[in-house]
């Protein structure tokens, strides 16, 4: 994806250069022109702002839901588990625990059910898909139980400020994204664990010839999954200041959408990070922009669905060239 | 050769839908035990009845995810396929024009998936997952938060009718089962959607239409959702956009744990409606017994693990013998 | 400039016919409804859009494109507090979780009226809304006292996070403790579905041979389980809330007993009036609570029209009720 450096200095160069930019890239600059053009407010700093703070969550999301979906799996039980995580920090903050300890919490909550997952679809070679809407169901009905139902509300200035508050001028949420996409990038593009992922979903059989234990990836990026989840409920819970028993139910499926969308496919072990990036922001700049322009929430709807489908459009209409 | 190779393929289907009866009928014992309202004909006739709706979509759905695919719309579709044919019901008083159009409108969504999928290659989960938000959208717009309700006693009798005491989306449950059997094991089509789930490639080079075949069972899966869309207004006897919401993952669930294969050519329609009927019977002594339904998900979602562990189990048992 | 239009305002504040004159200019009243779904909350915009079309001010609809879903709420309003509409109307999705949305909305300095749900923290001009839990405790008796104070009564319930219907089950329950001849026989949650009520229903009938009384908490669901009884040849009292369209059409045909009136339409309307009463610097209520009122076969007919043709009461009358 270094095509920054195509010399345009031709129709048909520049043609190609412009046929080698993938759909998602495309939509987010027409999105963000149309915006512009649209409502002054758009490009204004605080709401670059907004945009940049309300993606961050989902992000953290599809990171991690990129590598399962290069490995073809897919992990439908994140939504669930990011609220379940969410209102265990909220219960262990509430009955006076430390930040770091319901942190902790979270955290070991998304790498049981992250290691569980994995572990059924490397030892068991069940079917992604069934395995996590067997622990969305499990997620989602404990934290049901857990809450009764209730909201657990938080009066925690330490857990406001995770949201709010800023570092040396950038607020903290853009960084934990921030250091969340280095992290991920690092990780798949420049470790063997990235390397061994690439090939999982392209050739897994070539992989366990050469005599690599290709389960204990396959568990790995599933735990890492889990564990970005429970992360992620820091920032949830932080900024709704409680945990909520359906607070981010569905979200998994965004996630996917956001990942496909920006270029992943779930065949072959070809996966693009940066794509997942300009996948969320497209779908946060959207669902900004029709704010601002106080589209009709029915006519909102209809447009998220048409984000992913004419992006795969564009996608598919380049690849028969 | 042939019929040897196809008693053998029956055998297994029986084999898989055995143990599946068996456990439905284990819920069944247990519940007798604990409940003496649940072994009689009534509230068997209820959990055939409430068992249907779920049939119907799964059943449709099922054939989707023989050909390794996966259709999030159905939901939705129902959503709209259910407004549309009420409000042409309340328009004309027609009630065969309105379940006309709800056919029709569920048959619709499905083309556009179908073609989604087949001809522009989208990876079905995503393609049909835009296509729930698009058909959400229209139903909001369409109903702006209101509700539809009041229809002809004649089109109830679909959802809330009785024939020699046995309610009708029963006997629809039976005709759609014995159809939905008889195509997917009887006829070419049938094996040819088997063939695609399968092994793609290998279907593809021994001359299946790919593309005709995938529209096909993407349109037949939208059209059953229009169908059940209709039970349901005429059970309901009202409709708002919401409706279908609840539908989906359970169809799903129903499909997985009657044994249908998310890898694609494993599975039976017969099989598709033991799993509707456990999901059922789960709910039913949930409430007969009155347990706090918060539990529901959860135990729904162990059975689904519990259900596919096992498949798995036995299908590797099966390979090792090999 | 700031400053001569706050001197201004406060020298006209005094003489109120003068100021809504000058300040009869459509002011950008933003409605924060539920979801797109429930007829109640479509009440509640009607209401709104017809209050503000009156005054000669404009509404604009923020709806989560997901029901009830709280990211989605606390974007929309991180949206508008960019937007920067004169005043805000608002109904939180969960009334503990969007204590933070709304301290967002105080700090952005926007005029806030609450209503419908009371939110737990927060500063509002006013709110508006009717006491849920007199709305199930009239409603209650007033099934009860039909049935002779004496029967088998169900309970179904809405969503249990809900702050409505944890005050709808408890008026529910006090109007049972009042009549100790009445037992509950069960209590279950349908999720304000008509489908789950009727399928719930269904089922209880089958262990309880006799049912008297069926209190559900809302007429969704009640008419869900006048369809089951009916299907089975069973007669009960049922009463709903939300004195909707098709329940005082059950009412009018005898099937349904009585559905309490939590007043959307008429929430709306105040709610907008207040909003921009208190934009035009004139007096407010701090706090209106309508009365809970029992729709039923006696009084049915003047809430027998169609909810598009309905008018605002003057506000006078709104704020004596």
């Amino acid at each position: 994806m270094n095509d920054s450096t195509i010399a345009l200095n031709s129709p048909s160069a520049l043609w190609a250069g412009l046929s080698r930019v993938p759909g998602v890239a495309w939509i987010l600059g027409f999105l963000v022109i149309g915006f512009a053009f649209a409502t002054g407010d758009f490009l204004s700093g605080p709401n670059l702002l907004n945009i940049g703070l309300q993606s961050v969550i989902l992000l953290m999301l599809a990171l991690p839901m990129t590598l399962i979906i290069m490995t073809e799996g897919v992990d439908i039980s994140m939504g669930a588990l990011l609220t379940l995580a969410s209102v265990v920090l909220a219960w262990v903050l509430a009955h006076d625990g430390s930040l770091m300890l319901a942190l902790a919490a979270s955290l070991a909550i998304g790498l049981v059910f992250g290691l569980a997952n994995g572990m059924l679809v490397a030892w068991l070679k069940m079917p992604p898909f069934v395995v996590t809407l067997g622990t969305m169901g499990m997620a989602e009905g404990l934290a049901l139980l857990f809450t009764d139902g209730q909201s657990i509300v938080v009066a925690n200035d330490t857990l406001a400020a995770v949201y709010g508050g800023s570092l040396l001028g950038i607020p903290q949420t853009l960084l934990i994204g921030a250091i969340a996409y280095v992290f991920t990038h690092w990780l798949l593009y420049h470790t063997r664990f990235g390397t061994y992922i690439f090939a999982l979903g392209g050739n897994p059989d070539a992989l366990s010839l050469a005599g690599i234990r290709t389960n204990a990836y396959l568990i790995a990026v599933y735990a890492f999954g889990g564990l970005m989840t429970g992360l992620a409920a820091l920032i949830l819970t932080s900024r709704m200041s409680s945990g909520h028993p359906t607070a981010a139910i569905g979200m998994e499926f965004d996630a996917i959408a956001a990942v496909v969308v920006g270029g992943t496919s779930f065949e072959h072990g070809n996966g693009w990070l940066f794509g997942t990036l300009l996948g969320v922001l497209a779908v946060g700049a959207l669902r900004n922009g029709l704010n601002l322009l106080t589209v009709p929430s029915s006519v909102q709807v209809s447009c998220i669905g048409l984000l992913v489908i004419v992006a795969l459009l564009i996608d598919g209409f380049k690849g028969k060239k | 050769m042939k019929s040897t190779l196809r008693i053998a393929a029956l055998a297994a289907e029986l084999k898989t839908i055995g143990y599946r009866l068996a456990a439905a009928l284990a819920i069944c014992v247990v519940l007798t035990f604990l409940s003496d309202a649940f072994l009689t004909t009534n509230n068997l006739m209820n959990v055939l009845r409430q068992a249907s709706l779920l049939f119907l979509l799964a059943s449709g759905l099922t054939l989707v995810i023989l050909t390794a695919g996966l259709d999030l719309s159905v939901g939705a579709n129902i959503g709209l396929s259910a407004c549309i044919a009420a409000s042409i019901m309340k328009l004309t008083g027609s009630a065969l024009l309105g379940a006309a159009c709800g056919v029709g409108i569920g048959l619709t969504i499905g083309l556009a998936n179908g073609l989604l999928v087949a001809l522009m290659r989208m990876p079905p989960f995503i393609a049909t997952y835009g296509m729930l938000w698009v058909v959400h959208g229209i139903t909001y717009w369409f109903m702006a938060g209101t509700t539809l309700y009041g229809f002809p006693p004649a089109f109830r009798a679909l959802g809330s009718g009785y024939f020699l005491g046995v309610p009708i989306p029963v006997y629809l449950m039976f005709v759609f089962l014995t159809l939905g059997a008889f195509f997917s094991q009887r006829t070419t089509y049938g094996q040819e959607i088997y063939a695609i789930g399968a092994n793609r490639e290998a279907a593809r080079l021994s001359g299946v239409p790919i593309v005709k075949r995938l529209i096909l069972v993407y349109a037949v899966s939208g059209a059953m959702a229009g169908l059940a869309s209709l039970v349901f207004l005429a059970r309901m006897n009202s409709a708002e956009g919401d409706i279908g919401e609840a539908f989906t993952l359970p169809a799903i669930a129903a499909a997985l744990i009657g044994g249908t294969s998310l890898f694609g050519g494993i599975g039976t329609v017969s099989g598709t409606l033991v799993g509707a009927l456990i999901l059922t019977l789960v709910l039913n002594g949930m409430n007969l017994l009155t347990i706090d339904a918060s539990w529901q998900p959860l135990v729904t979602g162990v059975i689904v693990l519990l259900a596919v562990f096992f498949d798995t189990l036995t299908r590797r048992g099966e390979e090792a013998r090999k | 400039m700031k400053l001569f239009t706050t001197a201004l305002t406060t020298t006209l504040a005094a003489t109120a016919l003068f100021s809504s004159a000058a300040y009869a200019d459509g002011e950008k009243i933003a409605v924060f409804t539920k979801n797109l779904t429930n007829p109640y909350f479509q009440m509640v915009r009607l209401g709104a859009d017809n209050a503000a079309k009156t005054m000669n001010a404009v509404t604009q609809n923020y709806v989560p494109t997901k029901p009830d879903s709280i990211p989605e709420q606390m974007s929309q309003i991180e949206d508008v507090a960019v937007k920067k509409p004169n005043a805000i109307v608002f109904i939180p999705v969960d009334y503990k979780a969007m204590a933070t949305g709304v301290a967002k909305l105080n700090a952005a300095n926007i005029p806030v009226v609450n209503i419908t749900d009371r939110s737990e923290s927060g500063k509002f001009v006013s709110f508006i809304g009717t006491d849920d839990y007199s709305l199930g405790l009239e409603t209650g008796r007033f099934m009860l006292k039909t049935m002779g104070g004496k029967g088998n009564v169900v309970i179904l319930e809405g969503v249990k996070a809900s702050l409505s219907n944890v005050d709808r089950v408890r008026g529910f329950k006090k109007a049972l403790d009042e009549n100790p001849g009445v037992k509950l026989i069960a209590q279950q949650p349908a999720n304000y579905q008509r489908l789950q009520a009727l399928q719930v229903m269904e089922n209880l009938m089958q262990t309880f041979p006799q049912i008297d009384g069926v209190l559900a908490g809302n007429d969704a669901m009640a008419t869900g389980v006048i369809e089951a009884m009916d299907a089975a040849n069973r007669k009960a009292l049922v009463i709903g809330i939300n004195g909707s369209k098709e329940a005082i059409d059950a009412i009018k045909a005898g099937k349904m007993l009585a559905s309490g009136d939590p007043g959307g339409f008429e929430q709306g309307c105040l709610g907008t009036m207040v909003a921009i009463r208190e934009l035009r610097k004139l007096p407010v209520p701090k706090e209106i609570l309508f009365p809970a009122f029992v729709i039923h076969k006696g009084n049915y007919q003047a809430f027998d029209i169609a909810a598009d043709k309905r008018v605002c009461p003057k506000y006078e009358d709104l704020v004596k009720k």
